[in-house]
């Protein structure tokens, strides 16, 4: 259903011209609607501009923003060497696999926020409690898909190894691996976006510092324009985020899309 | 790699007890770590399990199971038809899905907490606004999903069916609608985890109601038990009706091809 | 030499499904250097049978020799081609036909010098570095090949290698195919469902029934070695042609096809 994207600057312009029309009509739109009507808890979008600007400059974004992205950065890390490095061991060795299924299904359907109580044990009403929010979002996704992409690689390929007379060993490591990266990368993209919902989560229930805990404060007050302003800067966040990891995906799993 | 007859059913074997093993061991792990660590916050599992019998036999369990549920199953069903429709017209329309991906980009990248507040501003603290909280975080996956599920429909069976002078209403009726329906399935299942992590999600932060009222009471009393008893319900609940669901899946759609965009 | 003596293979049918006698009592003798083509109709065994020569299965019951010794998994003496290519897409042209030898453990350099030696031989100098994505499937099935060549074996085991490609480019395959084995003599087992295919490459024929596999006859192709290029309308090539077209059609009105 895609028509091929042709060399030439203006087809591409052309492609991606109505979805820039559309943001611009809806962001036109809010401005005149919230103009024409005072909705109290919808400011213009040109208040909520100016409101983040102005919070900016007073330093109020800069120190959260960090902080969250500290988080992130921790939980999100962790999520991926503990994630990857279950997903392959449970992919190679069915046992493992076997052993892991049921609390992987409990963990992906469980609402994270439930284990806070757990956390608050291990780690105290702390940072540490906000990354493993962090981590435990993300981790079972990541390992879920790292098991799938190694356990459902092409049988025919496996075949092709196993003539050519793969140990175990060689196969998973020449062939499992690498074929597993798609759904590996799948998995890590996934992860990312579990991770920002986690770190923002995370810190809207323990309320110390970031983002999230700023996103409560400002709803308490009903300062619209405040929560707008900062919710500006969170949807930044999750962009660059989900656009870098895709971006990351596309690079390492080139060999595996499809020629037209 | 040889597989016999014997070596699958061995599988099955090892696949229950290994299964059942690690449960068992979490049990294990929790009951002496609860015992070494002594926290009020940490119940051991067998105190657990006894609150878990007594709250199953009480009334304020279930009337709170109820009343989060509401908002859940209302916020869900509402997200399942808003997300088909739109999920079906950006599968089908190039135009319209061109316009509309920008949204479900930001949407489906944007954590979905950082709308309650905005949505509790709006719409005060009832059931409106609890419904829309548990809308807005899965919309979005029925609609992405339902999409994926129209694109699986190969080129050439569409334009089969025109050269067979075949309208809109029954190239959907008889091709677009019976292909995507695995699309669309799946989707529904993760738009209803999403619902009862929203359903939990919003009333432990800002709502004491339901469930989540429940949790915070028992949080601020110290009554652990009770806390991990009714944690452990909610995950029951989430783990059944993914099982349900999953099974729905399986049944209808096993010969068919999926494409899921979680 | 390959010898087949009366193997038979069942696979478990599981959740509700019959088991399916795959293979029945099949004997087949393949001498050094022959080329023997396995002519059936689809679902027949062939590629079961093709499977337990490369060890990839066992049978049941019977027993399959190569020079004498029981088959007992995978060997340096025989190398598969797919019909499918199995090529790692990951990998680059060259990497892919060094990969039998890789697995074997021979150095990088080594076994690239072969590689590339393979390459040149089979016509696709210059693709070293290309990806299977990014070649027609004549290519890639040439590669398949070299990737076969390489680790130079006895025994070359063929899954209806050229089923993927067009009719174009199955001749040319076949003309490639022949040419090479001019140079180092293999013991071939060739599987394919067209009969043209079968009496153009191959020294015997084997005919297979379907359900349950079983070899119905052989028939011996007496046309000159190197095949002339005007092979197409030597007249004992048409009388085979025809004679096997009889037989088959005579199998599938029996099983009902």
């Amino acid at each position: 259903m895609r028509r091929p994207v042709t060399d030439g600057v203006w087809t591409r312009r052309a492609e991606w011209g109505p979805a820039v029309l559309s943001v611009l009509a809806g962001l036109a739109l809010w401005e005149i609607a919230a103009r024409l009507w005072t909705i109290q808890f919808l400011p213009p979008f040109s208040t909520v501009v100016q409101t983040a600007v102005r919070m900016t400059l007073a330093g109020q974004i800069v120190g959260n923003l960090g902080f969250s992205l500290g988080n992130l950065a921790v939980g999100y890390g962790l999520a991926l060497v503990v994630g990857i490095g279950v997903g392959l061991g449970a992919g190679r060795y069915r046992k493992i696999e076997y052993a892991l299924d049921p609390i992987l299904a409990g963990m992906l359907a469980s609402p994270k926020l439930l284990f806070v109580p757990v956390l608050y044990v291990m780690f105290g009403v702390s940072r540490g409690a906000q990354i493993a929010v962090i981590f435990l979002s993300a981790v079972f996704i990541i390992a879920a898909n790292t098991m799938s992409g190694v356990r459902t690689v092409d049988a025919a390929t496996v075949q092709m190894a196993l003539v050519f007379g793969a140990s175990r060993r060689q196969l998973f490591w020449k062939v499992l691996l690498p074929a597993s990266l798609p759904l590996t990368m799948a998995g890590v993209r996934l992860g990312m976006g579990r991770a920002v919902a986690g770190m923002i989560t995370g810190e809207m229930f323990i309320t110390l510092s970031g983002l999230g805990a700023q996103l409560r404060t400002y709803g308490n007050r009903f300062d619209a324009a405040g929560v707008f302003a900062i919710l500006l800067v969170v949807v930044a966040v999750a962009l660059v985020c989900s656009r870098g990891v895709r971006h990351v995906e596309r690079r390492l799993t080139r060999w595996a899309e499809p020629t037209t | 790699m040889r597989v016999g007859v014997r070596s699958v059913n061995r599988d099955r074997e090892w696949r229950l007890g290994l299964g059942a093993a690690s449960l068992l061991a979490v049990a294990a792990v929790w009951q002496v770590a609860a015992l070494m660590v002594r926290s009020l916050l940490l119940p051991t599992f067998t105190d657990t399990i006894a609150a878990c019998a007594r709250l199953a036999a009480s009334r304020d369990l279930w009337q709170a199971l109820w009343v989060s549920n509401q908002a859940a199953a209302l916020g869900f069903l509402s997200a399942g038809v808003v997300g088909i429709a739109i999920g079906l017209v950006t599968g089908r329309w190039r135009l319209a899905e061109q316009m509309v991906d920008p949204y479900l980009n930001i949407l489906l990248a944007v954590p979905k907490a950082a709308l309650i507040p905005v949505l509790i501003m709006a719409t005060g603290l009832g059931l409106l606004s609890r419904v829309l909280v548990v809308f807005s975080f899965s919309v979005v996956s029925v609609a992405v999903n339902t999409r994926a599920g129209l694109r699986l429909v190969d080129r050439s069976v569409i334009e089969m069916a025109h050269s067979f002078g075949a309208n809109e209403m029954q190239l959907w009726r008889k091709v677009l609608l019976p292909a995507a329906l695995p699309g669309i399935i799946a989707g529904l299942r993760i738009g209803l985890i999403r619902s009862v992590s929203a359903m939990i999600t919003v009333e432990l932060l800002l709502l004491a109601l339901g469930v989540g009222r429940l949790i915070m009471t028992y949080q601020d009393s110290f009554q652990a038990p009770n806390l991990y008893a009714t944690a452990l319900f909610v995950v029951a609940e989430a783990l059944l009706l993914t099982q349900a669901l999953n099974w729905a899946e399986r049944r209808a759609f096993a010969h068919i091809g999926q494409a899921v965009v979680e | 030499m390959i010898e087949i003596v009366e193997a038979s293979k069942t696979y478990a049918g599981g959740s509700g499904r019959p088991a399916i006698l795959a293979l029945d009592g099949v004997n087949l003798t393949v001498r050094a250097s022959e080329f023997v083509c396995l002519l059936g109709t689809s679902g027949c065994g062939k590629t079961t049978l093709l499977k337990i020569v490369a060890g990839l299965e066992s049978p049941d019951s019977g027993d399959v020799r190569i020079d004498g010794r029981t088959v007992a998994g995978p060997g340096p003496d025989r190398a598969m081609v797919f019909q499918h290519f199995a090529l790692l897409p990951w990998a680059d042209v060259l990497s892919n036909v060094a990969f039998g030898l890789e697995l074997r453990g021979m150095p990088r350099p080594e076994r690239e010098q072969i590689a590339r030696h393979l390459l040149r031989t089979i016509g696709l100098e210059g693709f070293e570095h290309h990806h299977p994505r990014q070649l027609s499937g004549g290519m890639q099935q040439r590669v398949g090949l070299a990737r076969a060549l390489a680790v130079d074996p006895e025994i070359l085991l063929m899954d209806e290698p050229f089923g993927s490609v067009d009719e174009q480019t199955r001749r040319l395959l076949q003309d490639d195919l022949l040419r090479l084995l001019e140079r180092a003599r293999k013991s071939v087992l060739f599987v394919t469902h067209s009969m043209d295919e079968a009496v153009r490459l191959g020294d015997r024929v084997a005919l297979m029934t379907p359900r349950p596999g079983r070899i119905l006859e052989t028939v011996d192709v007496d046309l000159p070695r190197p095949r002339p290029p005007d092979v197409d309308r030597n007249p004992r090539l048409i009388e085979l042609k025809e004679y096997l077209w009889a037989r088959l059609r005579a199998m599938h009105a029996a099983t009902g096809d």
